[in-house]
């Protein structure tokens, strides 16, 4: 910006002004609900078309656009606290046609597994009856109700295990490709696995489960059998008991490698660039935790190359808005943004520091790398401009289930949103259930 | 005066020296006779003047004859004073009266002789030889009249000539170099003979006065007959007594010097020997003493003490009242600014009495009354604490609450590593939750009000106990790791039953069968003597093997330890005074803290004896936790009262803190940070900062931190129960509202 001034004594000079300013967008809409008899962990609308949650009834959800229940799919019996679906580059399509795309989707869950399910949505225009068999043993199968012109069918295939974790997982997420796989666990483990699915099980069978004996009937107690021995023996104490009763073609998988640095519950791990943790450095993956630290691993060697150590702010969240930035939301009511390029010799300064009114959750990072969703506790969604350090730009309430009761708002939890940023679409998912609002990002300028 | 007088004058000054002059004069005469015509009243006077002129020419004559006389006679009378004193006679001072006989009469009468103006006149007529009076002449300096005469009439001045005149006047006249301008007389006045004979003289250095004789006779004063002195001198020769001694005063001269001798008169007092000795004050060091203060200057008064101060320095309704109310040694200023509005209304001092009586009291050395005052600022007296901001993490807000139950939740706790939470109802209702999230993730239902709850705190086993009335359940939780969850297995359900305790134990210990348990049912029973009441509290020891349950209501004695390894049980006490409240393992030693409603005992559990007993002051204890180093304890009571109990220092309370309003229902100390809770049925949680130094001698550090509200009051009961998460600050509290929050830092 550029301007004249005109001085007393008749002096014209110039002076550039440097002004930044953020482009007033529309408020954020309401545009559906969808009720979820219990609370919905995480969701995705990254599939055009498509909304998945999952809910803490481990239960996977994927609803279209017109609000109908598509398929329902009890993946985990333990409730599922996180989602992550991509297109895997790796595996054929197993269809001719070009109806049918399939997807991979990961589910963490409390189960102490990760499940690698594939999803395969067709779309018939003539069919006019499916019958809907989700409770199928074996391949799961859901499709919407009949009586429509074009009827999504889906198909959900359970491909895979993983292994690792001795405590529930809170978080799994894929690289942008869709090879490789990072999940995050309660015990302080990150793990990376690829998205390959085994031919053979990789870890020996837990048959001798009480809970399996339970339910198949059977009354005598066994120890654990090893059936195959594999390759890496420190990882078998990380298996956990099996999972999904009676399901055939899953085997159980290993992870590539076992990142062991935190000495707390780790809340989220993501890879760097990668579809839903935002951007970062390609080949790096990131993670926070409860012992108040971020931390960057280098993937192919699994080793922490970079620490922030924070003083006492167990985070509970994490997204990568640039490359060299991350931002971590912290139980004590603050949102911090970290640059990765400080030497951890210093001390750790965050870039900046925002107070959020209520425990956040989950945040979610547009494309541009300065607006940013989060969740909180409260029951309101909050979105940030990186560079107004003081208050959010916008905070809507999610649920409209806000209840003013004493002098602190009891809302219901926000427990996961996703941006679709391309369609201006925020999922919200949490404790009310299931809803989307739009919201457009708006790119300021310079 | 007159013109014709100093005319007069002057004519017998020119006259004097020649008779050649007299032409001189005549012409002069005329000239003023002249100048006077312009005015016919002077014009008059010159009339007159002219009609006695030839009087006083003849006058003149006979004076000048009169003064050769006078000159002849005084140089003669010198020789003959004596002869002529007869003759002087004749010259008094008043004329001779002569006798005539009257031509008219033909009778003889006396005739006074004309006065003659130049002898008789007033003196100070003389003076002033100017007609206009005595008048500063300079008056008219710029006018064309010098003065009035005696009618009122200008006389004006004399008219001059010019320069040329003048010159022609030196040129003409002889007597120009010896003539100057009278101002008096407004005209050139040439000087006498007699002056230039001055003059002369006064250049010649001779006496001025021309009568001066250098040479005069001898006059013989005292000499002569008659002439000699008389009295004046005399030659008489000095007495002899004023140079004989005095023998009278030999005499007492005498008389006093036997006096002395004989040592009745003492001449003068002894000297001091010693002489005053001369020191430096300064070289002395100074004394400590401080040298006396001056007394203090009074203040000058100000605008206030005045009779009539400014409007602003009145006191207002208020400050009067506030004024008479406090205490004379309180005020500040021993009067209120009055206003009068002059000086006469002021009163008279009221204070003058009684100021002079205070006065008297002084003077007596009576003591006025002092009241003894303590001035102690209150601040001071508030322990100089850490601000709470430089002792963070402590919880802070309420992240998360939990609606769990219409019933009042008593207890909670939380599992050791910090990630699930486990709350029981009155009604029987137990939920295992995510402390995080705050989400229910299974439930359980027993029949009857869980009395207490707690999670065994070994790691490698996962399984926590819960109390109803009579039984004990040893329950896991689901979702856990096989080895873990397989060890918990062995340990609470062995295969191989171990062999049977002496069956005299009347507590029965009970596994389900592999058989018929599900994740929905206790893995272990353990069942107390019937009549046993409800265990309120479970205390775990460190190791995970031992826990104690205490029932208060119970008819037996309501203490038992168990074993879960040997699946045994004992009541450690066979008689006790008093029922027991409450029992803590120690974090370190084999000793067992037990707290009955008014004692916390210490006993020794190897060498079964007591150590120690505590008296908290407490009229019933409520809640009791031990620091995780061991040397510290806190109680609470129902009466409000929180102690802390040094263990190694005394059997009273180091400290006694009354914060609540109601009656304490929980403590708890947090295992890792330096936090530990308290929870009271005023539905608030207080949160203290304890640090406890390994040093002995420094005293531990108390600091209340934080009430945390937020818990409603149900049926007279708050917050029933306090657990802190053992990994981080953060606070779990169950209320009697049926909620559970979480509070984090």
């Amino acid at each position: 910006m550029r301007t004249l001034w005109l001085s007393p004594v008749l002096l014209v000079w110039e002076e550039t002004l440097e002004i930044e300013y953020i482009e007033s967008v529309l408020p954020p809409q309401k545009l559906s609900e969808f009720p979820h008899d219990d609370w919905v962990s995480s969701i995705s609308c990254q599939i055009p078309g498509l909304f998945l949650t999952t809910s803490y009834d481990g239960i996977l959800r994927i609803f279209n656009h017109s609000r109908q229940l598509i398929s329902s799919t009890r993946l985990h019996t333990a409730p599922i606290t996180s989602l992550s679906c991509y297109l895997p580059s790796s595996t054929p399509k197993t269809t001719t046609t070009d109806d049918n795309q399939t997807y991979t989707l990961a589910t963490a869950s409390h189960d102490l597994t990760c499940l690698l399910t594939r999803l395969t949505i067709s779309q018939n225009a003539h069919l006019e009856d499916v019958d809907e068999d989700s409770a199928m043993d074996g391949s799961l199968e859901g499709g919407s109700s009949g009586g429509l012109a074009t009827t999504t069918k889906s198909r959900v295939t359970p491909l895979a295990a993983l292994h690792l974790h001795i405590a529930p997982l809170s978080s799994v997420a894929s690289n942008d490709d869709g090879t490789k796989l990072i999940t995050a666990a309660w015990d302080g483990l990150v793990g990376v696995w690829d998205t390959r699915v085994p031919e053979e099980h990789e870890v020996g069978d837990v048959r001798g489960n009480i809970r399996n004996r339970v339910g198949d009937g059977q009354r005598s107690r066994k120890r654990r059998k090893v059936v195959e021995e594999e390759e890496e023996e420190e990882e078998e104490e990380g298996e956990g008991e099996g999972v999904l009763v009676g399901v055939k073609g899953v085997k159980r998988k290993v992870p590539e490698v076992v990142m062991k640095s935190h000495t707390g519950r780790v809340s989220r791990a993501v890879f760097g660039s990668s579809i839903s943790g935002g951007r970062g450095e390609r080949g790096k993956a990131y993670s926070c935790g409860f012992d108040s630290t971020v931390r960057v691993w280098d993937v192919e060697n699994g080793l922490c190359v970079h620490t922030i150590t924070a003083s006492e702010k167990p985070f509970t969240a994490l997204a990568l808005p640039t490359e060299v930035t991350a931002l971590a939301l912290s139980t004590d009511r603050t949102m911090m943004l970290y640059d990765l390029r400080v030497s951890t010799t210093s001390a750790v300064v965050p870039a900046a520091a925002f107070p959020h009114a209520a425990l956040p959750s989950c945040n979610t990072t547009g494309t541009g790398g300065n607006q940013v969703i989060t969740g909180a506790y409260d029951g309101i969604v909050r979105v940030w401009d990186l560079r107004s350090v003081k208050s959010a730009l916008a905070s809507f309430d999610a649920f409209g289930s806000m209840e003013k009761k004493g002098t602190r708002p009891v809302g219901k939890k926000v427990l996961g949103v996703d941006w679709n940023a391309e369609r201006g679409v925020v999922g919200i998912g949490g404790e009310g259930g299931f809803v989307v609002w739009s919201f457009k990002e708006g790119f300021g300028a310079n | 005066m007159t013109p014709k007088h100093w005319e007069q004058q002057g004519s017998k000054r020119k006259a004097s020296p020649d008779s050649q002059n007299e032409y001189e004069d005549e012409f002069r005469l005329t000239n003023l006779e002249i100048l006077s015509e312009e005015d016919n009243q002077a014009a008059s006077s010159d009339d007159r003047w002219i009609d006695e002129l030839p009087d006083i020419n003849s006058s003149f004559g006979d004076e000048k004859t009169d003064d050769e006389q006078s000159q002849i006679d005084s140089v003669e009378g010198a020789s003959e004073d004596e002869n002529e004193n007869g003759s002087d006679q004749e010259n008094t001072i008043f004329p001779s009266i002569k006798t005539v006989v009257s031509d008219i009469t033909g009778q003889f009468k006396q005739v006074l002789p004309e006065i003659e103006p130049e002898y008789d006149s007033d003196s100070s007529i003389e003076d002033d030889p100017n007609c206009v009076g005595n008048i500063p002449l300079h008056w008219y300096d710029d006018l064309p009249h010098i003065g009035y005469n005696i009618d009122g009439k200008q006389i004006l001045r004399a008219a001059r000539g010019d320069e040329l005149d003048r010159f022609l006047a030196t040129v003409d006249d002889p007597l120009t170099w010896t003539s100057a301008f009278d101002k008096n007389a407004q005209m050139d006045k040439s000087l006498t003979a007699e002056e230039l004979d001055i003059i002369r003289r006064l250049h010649e250095n001779e006496n001025p006065d021309a009568n001066y004789d250098p040479y005069q006779p001898t006059v013989e004063w005292f000499t002569g007959k008659g002439k000699e002195e008389i009295m004046p001198l005399s030659g008489a020769p000095e007495p002899k007594r004023r140079w004989v001694p005095s023998s009278w005063e030999k005499q007492k001269v005498l008389r006093i010097v036997r006096a002395i001798r004989q040592g009745r008169i003492l001449p003068s007092k002894p000297k001091t020997t010693t002489k005053f000795e001369f020191y430096s004050i300064w070289s002395e060091p100074a004394s400590s003493v401080a040298a006396p203060l001056p007394a203090p200057k009074l203040k000058l008064p100000t605008h206030s003490e005045s009779y009539n101060p400014p409007e602003e320095y009145l006191p207002t309704k208020q400050e009067r009242k506030e004024w008479a109310k406090m205490d004379p040694e309180d005020r500040e200023q021993d009067y209120l600014p009055q206003k009068y509005s002059s000086l006469r209304l002021v009163p008279a001092y009221d204070q003058f009495t009684k100021e002079r009586f205070n006065r008297q009291l002084d003077l007596y050395l009576a003591p006025r009354v002092h009241r003894v005052k303590l001035n102690i600022d209150p601040n001071s007296l508030i322990p100089k604490l850490p601000s709470p901001s430089s002792l963070k993490p402590f919880p802070t807000y309420m992240a998360l609450k939990v609606n769990q139950s219409i019933h009042h939740i008593r207890c909670i706790s939380i599992s050791p590593d910090g990630c699930w939470a486990i709350s029981g109802d009155e009604d029987g209702f137990i939920s295992l939750w995510e402390v995080n999230i705050g989400r229910e993730i299974k439930q359980w239902k027993f029949g009857g009000k869980i009395g207490a709850l707690d999670w065994c705190p070994r790691v490698d086993v996962s399984f926590f106990v819960v109390c109803i009335e009579g039984i004990l359940f040893f329950i896991i939780p689901p979702n856990l790791p096989n080895s873990i969850f397989s060890s918990t297995y062995a340990l609470l359900a062995p295969a191989a039953s171990s062999p049977a305790p002496p069956t005299s134990s009347p507590v029965q210990w009970e596994s389900t069968s592999p058989d018929s348990w599900s994740p929905n049912k206790p893995i272990l029973t353990v069942k107390l003597p019937s009549s046993s009441g409800v265990p309120n509290q479970i205390a775990w020891h460190r190791r995970g093997d031992y826990l104690a349950t205490v029932a208060r209501e119970g008819t037996q004695s309501g203490v038992w330890i168990h074993q879960v390894t040997r699946r045994h049980s004992q009541a450690p006490f066979r008689k006790l005074k008093g029922t027991v409240q409450l029992v803590l393992f120690h974090p370190l030693k084999p000793h067992l803290f037990v707290a009955t409603q008014q004692y916390v005992r210490l006993y020794n559990l190897s060498e079964q004896k007591l150590v120690k007993t505590f008296m908290p002051g407490i009229r019933w204890i409520s809640s009791m936790d031990v620091h995780p180093s061991g040397d510290h304890l806190i109680v609470g009571g129902y009466d409000r009262k929180l102690c802390w109990f040094d263990l190694e220092l005394s059997e009273k309370p180091y400290k006694i803190l009354r914060y609540h309003t109601k009656a304490i229902r929980s403590l708890h100390f947090h295992p890792t940070y330096p936090l530990f809770a308290s929870s009271s049925d005023d539905g608030s949680i207080q949160v203290f900062h304890s640090r406890v130094y390994s040093d002995l001698m420094t005293d531990p550090l108390i600091v209340p931190l934080k009430i945390l509200r937020g818990h409603e009051i149900r049926d007279g009961l708050g917050v029933l129960q306090v657990r802190w998460n053992s990994r981080q600050p953060w606070l779990l509290s169950a209320g009697a509202d049926g909620t559970i929050s979480v509070w984090c830092s």
